[in-house]
């Protein structure tokens, strides 16, 4: 009788082992399974925040880039304005007297001078180069009013 | 009756549970990124500026002027400036150049830099 009482108890403790030590496995494998999709998880942000990363990047040096070339724009209006100074003072030329004496010529001068500026503006607000612009590499060909933007292949004299 | 106590437990369990036996389709929600659209508008059509002509009266020419542009049958009146004004004149229009042409090139960058690289939201 005892014997069979401690068989029983035997018999229901090994159950309950068995069982206990099944339902260990399985919370281990759905552990695991949760693990394994945090860790695919994981990667993909990583290499998501790498391609962010990247684009970033590219854009750092695209706005480098565009900031450079407008400050270099910048420049040459500010050179373009003193060259136009310079055109009307430059060794104390007075424009008026100039134009009492010598009428014709420098009405000559001013229209042509109105001329090349009235093409900057065209050029300014978009228009093509003609072939003739482009091939500009003399002072005597070129448009004096804008030759960085009107004469893009000029190179000044030093 | 004990049969029949059985059956009743099983039917109302059934009943009970009958719906989500199998289980219910999950309803699953996409989030697909569709880009902005794109503005796409041309750029600005270029100016053609008209042709005009410049004539300088002194003194000495002043009658020599009209004279001329009565014969060409055109009003014997003119518009002047000083010397300094006309240089005024041409520094402000070098200013209205430079300002067309920096908004320009912005309006390219921008356009580069949303539109080329893909970078627009």
């Amino acid at each position: 009788m005892i014997f069979g009482k401690i068989k029983m108890i035997i018999t229901v403790l090994m159950i309950l082992g068995i069982s206990g030590a099944g339902i260990y496995v399985m919370k281990l494998r759905a552990d695991n399974a949760i693990l394994k999709a945090n860790q695919d998880k994981l990667e993909t942000a990583i290499t998501e925040q790498n391609k962010v990363l990247e684009q970033q990047k590219k854009d750092f040096t695209a706005i480098l880039e565009s900031n450079k070339k407008l400050n270099v724009l910048i420049g040459t209006f500010k050179k373009d304005l003193e060259d136009l100074d310079k055109r009307f003072t430059k060794k104390n030329r007075d424009i008026g007297k100039l134009a009492i004496n010598r009428t014709e010529a420098i009405e000559r001068i001013i229209n042509k001078g109105g001329k090349n500026a009235a093409r900057c503006i065209e050029l300014a607000s978009g228009a093509e180069h003609t072939p003739e612009e482009l091939k500009a590499t003399l002072k005597s060909e070129i448009n004096p009013e804008c030759p960085a933007l009107a004469n893009p292949n000029y190179v000044p004299y030093q | 009756m004990y049969h029949i106590n059985k059956i009743f437990v099983l039917a109302i369990i059934v009943l009970l549970t009958g719906c989500s036996i199998g289980g219910e389709k999950k309803i699953k929600i996409f989030s697909i990124e569709k880009p902005r659209e794109k503005l796409d508008y041309p750029m600005p059509t270029a100016l053609q500026l008209e042709e005009l002509k410049w004539i300088i009266i002194t003194s000495k020419n002043a009658e020599e002027v009209f004279k001329k542009l009565e014969e060409a049958g055109i009003d014997p009146v003119l518009f002047g400036l000083t010397d300094k004004d006309y240089q005024v004149l041409a520094r402000n229009f070098a200013q209205i150049r430079q300002k067309l042409q920096e908004t320009n090139n912005l309006l390219e960058e921008y356009k580069k830099y949303y539109e080329n690289t893909g970078n627009s939201e």
